[in-house]
């Protein structure tokens, strides 16, 4: 063992994640800002290979695997465990894909936020069932081909937005958050470890290059594009209404578009298409940030 | 009530890290840090490494910064105040917004020592050897400091009462004042080495050096000035004897207006010396002042100060009227043809003609060497032409340098010119003479002609030997954002012509290390950490340096792709590029 | 203390007397009574426990199964609909060898909609690695739901508490209560095997490869095969401490009879009083009570019926394509024995249809007046 490893990361080495994997670098950057008084609960996903096949783990934190649809639910009963036995520091986070947040894992994490459940719930998105073979999920954006939209069947319906649902449910706090905004990302983790008592949720944008027909070495980059040309905007939101932009995009959609295989197929007429429907979104972001 | 055995459970649960699995075998690209050469550097005469200048600068680490510069130069307040900075104009960054403010930098951190007398001597133990340097200009003073690391004893013999050469008798005390050249040269002083004063020097000594030395510098510069062939050239007084004198202390103040004939930096310096001292110059160039070989900033500042520059204007005549002088001269035109060096071909408008009423004349056309053997030989089978020096190895080595030779002549290729010539020696004794072009070439700084000191004496220090130089493509500017470069005030110009004093006023601290910190450190691992951020199996290590651990990186390249500043490449596995 | 209470309530009154820390559960008729109750006790103090609301059933066995994986006792409840909805993690549970304890009212499943009594729900998951206990009246509910925290603590396997719909779960009846100190001796507080904790991390529910996996299912097979030795001596020292016990089987008048009924639930009243009427006119008729599903307690069953002619197996349930599911494993279990009875299989009171005396009279004629059992299940009490 090299005597100048990085002691003070909490996830080890030598796990089974794609090379380039933006999840991977998400909970590195997550566990940074969280510490080591964290529990994970990690349904179904990708992390849920990553996180080691029996018997080794790559977290330095305890990890419960659970079902597919259960990561509010687990996390909420794992939460009252630790509040029965008086644990008020250990805080309580659930890992999830977009696959077991914003499809299958949506009514537990519905009911969890409504009853308030003083978790932390994230929500890793790589915009498909990635662990499964990309396939779609609600989450994958208009125009994406992936094994279940295929050819000429590519995504013709909108990607789920799940920040506005949680805000819909009016809970403590809620934000977007990219790992290619490393402070940013961490901060907004440090602020909802310490926002104890209500839940609170973290949309982060995970790339996966992998999924996506990019080269590994671009994952930071693309994930840079999409928050500079407003495809996956920084923002917060506090208690369902107060709505606070970190970051101001200024770039057109099609170079970030046109970098992914996953988009290879769009005409320019698509294209114009797609920046129409991100303007659209922008304006009402933009609505409800200025209503503060 | 009851108790049992506790039977153990055997179960999904883990027991071990996922360390045991070597992730490393699965790449075929693997990211190798690599120290580039930056833009900047190999712009440079002297090769400084001036990322790391900068890096260091910026967090307030002076004294290792001023170290940095001295193991390439030693005059780092004084180029700090006269070099025209070939760097800034190379700089990368100046496709994002403005070049780095590398000069007031080196000024800063040489200036800091100077006020700090941090003055680091370090003595290298003799090899026997010693080398006679002819002048004390900056090439022979650095000729002799980089001989002295290498274990040379060095006698400098200079026909002034005061070292300096050009440093002292060429620059006007406002551009380098004296506490700063002194200081400098007395880091020379100090490694052991003799400035013999008031010792001119003639043929004959090359004839006798051999029974004390066993190499020769030969740097005195030029010493006869050019002739400019024309009727009352005697009424014309010699502009860089003027120069001297106003260092000698002897000025009287000078009213009226003075002719200054010529258009490279010493009429400027004639010039803006002139105004200092009460008199209304005006400079007569016969081609445009676009086309003057001077420091287009000098020329800027000259004429915030009052110089007045006369263009397309060639002295025909000088004759004495009373009290005054009058100089006839012939207007000129630009041709479109073009001389080889790109500048305007001018012809005299036909009748076109003035004569100009002055107080006086200075003649700045340039200069050339005193004697024949202040220059080299060509031709011969025992002469090596280098970029900033000729080796004679005739018997005694006999090596000239500095403005004698140099293609360019500043005095960052003077420094260049003492480096070279000081290493070409040593090869010479060590390796022999056919080793010389090679072993140089292995020091060359990216493709050079620069040569790093630091890489002749430590050859695995290979900083700023990639012969691939950063361009700004290779920078992620996504980690820079535009910033203002520092302003750099000056008195002003009123202010500025009552006085020989430094018309630069001193930088605060925390704005030039604001400054220094907008350095790209192009090619060169400032510990950012980006690296170490991002890679997904953790396995960028800290330490003296960022490593790489093998045993886990899976090649995916995000760390080369993010790294701010080129320090990285990626190699195909069981290819080593040996940079 | 002697109490009428409803079945529902027997529940409630255990789990609040185990000193349940953490109930997750989603309400289903008529599974109500027993989380609205706990639901009082919480609310007031009573227990100091926390209770989840959940949005569904499958949630629910998901937030008790996180609960108990930080190491606290923890409790369900559900019913028909629900259980199948939550089947995924019944799978889970007890591979992740939790320690939960579910009251589960049996109750048909839809379609139609049917919330009356079946017990086609709970069988249909008895291959989930659950410990199956069905119960007969009020007090043997209060008394398994105890032992059934003894038992699942002990082999770290989750167990089910069965009792009818509304003939057990909404039926007051006589209940021992006893006080707290009393229960607090017979089951102190949860000493878990394991429990995630940040001082000593590690990773539950891993991916498993076809190397490791077969040894955690044996493992599983093994703790089920120690269950009918430690709840006996889990039953004697509530015996010691409460004066009942009721056994994996329970075999009245089988030795000297020709005929044994076999039944479980709520039908084993009914058919204790048409065993004394039918023993009164002559018949050599036994009955044999089921409580253990899972595991099966094939050894007692073999033991008990070994010797007999025939058994009539009631079954309130049905395997569609196979018949009765008691029957089934009763002819399991019997088919190496070299003397074993004729086994006759009859499905009876599906979706709350009575199961009366004279059904089982019936069923008792039946099988008497039959030389060989028909191969598949008979349907008892047909309107058409």
């Amino acid at each position: 063992m090299r005597d100048n490893q990085n002691i003070s990361d909490l996830i080890h080495p030598g796990h089974v994640a794609c090379p380039g994997c933006g999840a991977a670098i998400a909970m590195k950057l997550a566990l940074r800002a969280m510490g080591p008084k964290t529990m994970v609960v990690l349904p179904a996903c990708c992390w849920g290979v990553i996180a080691g096949p029996y018997p080794q783990s790559s977290l330095k934190v305890p990890i419960l695997q659970t079902a597919f649809a259960t990561a509010g639910a687990a996390a909420s009963g794992l939460r009252a465990a630790l509040d029965m036995k008086g644990d008020g520091e250990t805080v309580v986070m659930a890992w999830a894909g977009d696959g077991g947040t914003f499809d299958i894992g949506l009514q537990s994490l519905s009911g969890a936020v409504e009853r308030n459940e003083d978790i932390l719930y994230v929500c890793y998105d790589n915009e498909a069932y990635m662990n499964t073979g990309v396939q779609r999920s609600s989450s994958t954006p208009y125009g994406t081909r992936t094994t279940t939209t295929p050819g000429q069947g590519w995504k013709r319906s909108r990607k789920k937005n799940i920040v506005d649902i949680m805000a819909a449910h009016q809970i403590p706090y809620a934000a977007t958050a990219s790992i290619a905004f490393p402070q940013d990302m961490m901060q907004k983790f440090e602020k909802a470890r310490h926002l104890k008592g209500g839940a609170r949720f973290l949309h982060v944008y995970a790339t996966c290059p992998t999924g996506w027909g990019l080269s590994s070495e671009k994952t930071v980059a693309i994930a840079r594009l999409a928050v500079q040309c407003n495809v996956f905007p920084l923002y917060e939101v506090e208690k369902g209404g107060d709505w606070m932009l970190n970051h101001q995009g200024n770039m057109r959609v099609a170079p970030y578009l046109k970098a992914q295989g996953r988009f290879g197929h769009l005409t320019e007429i698509d294209i114009q298409h797609i920046q129409e429907m991100v303007d659209a979104d922008w304006i009402h972001l933009m609505e409800k940030v200025s209503r503060r | 009530m009851f108790k049992f055995a506790d039977d153990p459970l055997r179960f999904s649960r883990s027991s071990i890290s996922s360390r045991g699995n070597k992730t490393g075998s699965w790449r075929y690209l693997k990211p190798v840090f690599v120290k580039r050469t930056a833009p900047c550097s190999a712009a440079c005469p002297a090769g400084a490494d001036i990322p790391a200048i900068a890096h260091l600068t910026s967090h307030g680490r002076y004294k290792e910064a001023l170290d940095t510069i001295l193991r390439e130069n030693p005059f780092a307040a004084t180029c700090g105040h006269v070099c025209f900075h070939p760097c800034e104009h190379a700089c990368n960054r100046s496709q994002l917004d403005d070049p780095l403010a590398i000069n007031a930098i080196e000024r800063h951190v040489g200036n800091w020592a100077i006020r700090e007398k941090y003055q680091p001597v370090e003595k290298s133990p003799p090899n026997g050897r010693r080398v006679a340097v002819i002048g004390s200009g900056p090439s022979g003073l650095a000729a002799a400091y980089f001989l002295s690391r290498l274990g040379y004893g060095c006698d400098i013999y200079e026909s002034e009462k005061e070292p300096g050469g050009l440093l002292r008798w060429g620059i006007p005390a406002y551009r380098l004042p004296l506490d700063v050249l002194t200081f400098e040269i007395d880091r020379i002083r100090k490694r052991g080495i003799n400035i013999l004063c008031d010792q001119k020097i003639s043929e004959s000594f090359l004839n006798t050096a051999a029974k004390q030395y066993q190499a020769v510098f030969v740097g005195c510069g030029h010493g006869r000035p050019v002739q400019m062939q024309i009727p009352g050239e005697d009424l014309a007084l010699d502009g860089l004897a003027f120069l001297k004198d106003v260092r000698k202390g002897h000025p009287s103040p000078l009213k009226g207006v003075s002719a200054v004939i010529g258009g490279g930096n010493s009429a400027i310096d004639i010039s803006r010396s002139l105004v200092r001292m009460g008199s209304a110059p005006i400079v007569l160039y016969r081609r445009r002042i676009q086309d003057m070989p001077a420091y287009d900033p000098e020329i800027k500042l000259a004429q915030q100060e009052g110089v007045r520059i006369k263009e397309l204007t060639l002295p025909l005549a000088i004759e004495r009227h009373s009290d005054s002088l009058l100089v006839r001269l012939q207007k000129m035109r630009v041709d479109d043809r073009k001389t080889d060096h790109g500048r305007s071909r001018v012809t005299p408008i036909v009748g076109k003609q003035e004569t100009l009423q002055v107080a006086r004349v200075f003649r700045a056309i340039g200069a050339v060497p005193e004697a024949s053997w202040q220059q080299p030989g060509i031709g011969s089978e025992s002469v090596l032409e280098l970029s900033h020096c000729t080796f004679t190895a005739d018997g005694l080595p006999i090596v000239h340098g500095g403005d004698l030779v140099n293609q360019t002549l500043s005095v960052s290729d003077a420094i260049a010119s003492g480096k070279q010539a000081a290493m070409a020696i040593d090869i010479y004794f060590h390796k022999g003479w056919a080793s010389i072009e090679a072993e140089l070439a292995a020091c060359r700084v990216a493709q050079g002609p620069a040569l790093s000191m630091e890489t002749y004496c430590d050859p695995e220090k290979s900083s700023r030997r990639h012969p691939q130089i950063v361009d700004f493509k290779d920078i992620n500017t996504a980690y820079f954002p535009t910033s203002e470069r520092i302003a750099l005030d000056l008195d002003h110009p009123v202010d500025r012509r009552i006085s020989f004093s430094d018309y630069r006023p001193d930088t605060s601290s925390g704005a030039l290390s604001q400054e220094a910190a907008r350095c790209f450190n192009c090619g060169m691992c400032n510990a950012c950490d980006n690296c170490r951020l991002f890679c997904p199996e953790t396995a960028v290590c800290e330490g003296e340096a960022r490593s790489i651990d093998m045993d886990y990186c899976k090649g995916c390249g995000i760390c080369v792709e993010e790294c701010p500043r080129s320090a990285m490449v990626l190699e195909e596995e069981g290819h080593e590029t040996g940079s | 203390m002697r109490q009428v209470l409803e079945g529902s309530h027997a529940v409630s009154e255990a789990v609040r007397l185990a000193r349940v820390q953490v109930i997750s559960a989603y309400p289903i008729t008529p599974q109500t009574h027993i989380v609205e109750a706990i639901s009082e006790h919480c609310a007031s103090g009573k227990l100091p426990a926390k209770f989840l609301c959940v949005e569904s059933e499958h949630s629910a066995m998901a937030a008790v199964i996180g609960a108990a994986s930080g190491g606290v006792r923890t409790f369900t409840a559900t019913s028909g609909q629900g259980l199948a909805y939550m089947h995924e993690l019944l799978h889970w549970a007890s591979g992740a060898r939790l320690p939960i304890v579910m009251a589960e009212v049996n109750r048909a499943l839809a379609p139609g909609w049917n919330i009356w009594v079946d017990q086609t729900d709970s069988l249909s998951q008895r291959d989930t690695g659950w410990i199956q206990l069905y119960c007969e009246d009020s007090q043997e509910v209060f008394d398994t739901t105890l032992m059934a925290y003894g038992i699942a603590e002990q082999v770290n396997l989750p167990v089910m508490v069965i009792l009818d719909a509304f003939f057990l779960s909404h039926t007051y009846e006589p209940v021992d209560i006893p006080e707290q100190e009393r229960v607090d001796r017979f089951l102190p507080p949860i000493k878990p095997k394991f429990m995630l904790d940040t001082n000593e991390p590690y990773a539950l529910g891993q991916m498993v490869a076809p190397g490791e996996y077969m040894e955690m299912r044996h493992d599983i097979q093994q703790a089920m095969d120690k269950v009918p030795e430690r709840l006996e001596r889990i039953e004697q020292a509530f015996e010691g401490a409460f004066g009942r016990r009721y056994g994996t089987v329970e075999a009245v008048s089988c030795d000297d009879a020709d005929i044994v009924l076999v039944v479980s639930g709520t039908v084993s009243s009914t058919c204790r009083q048409v065993l004394a009427d039918l023993r009164s006119q002559g018949e050599r008729v036994g009955m044999l009570k089921i409580k253990m599903l899972r595991p099966f307690p094939a050894d007692a069953i073999c033991h008990t019926l070994g010797h007999v002619e025939k058994c009539a197996v009631v079954d309130r349930n049905c395997s569609f394509g196979a018949g009765g599911i008691f029957a089934q494993e009763v002819r399991s279990a019997l088919c190496n024995l070299q003397d074993r009875p004729l086994v006759f299989s009859y499905i009876a009171g599906l979706g709350g249809r009575d199961i009366t005396g004279d059904t089982l009279m019936d069923i008792y004629g039946k099988t008497r007046d039959t030389d060989r059992p028909p191969k598949q299940s008979e349907w008892i009490g047909m309107t058409s």
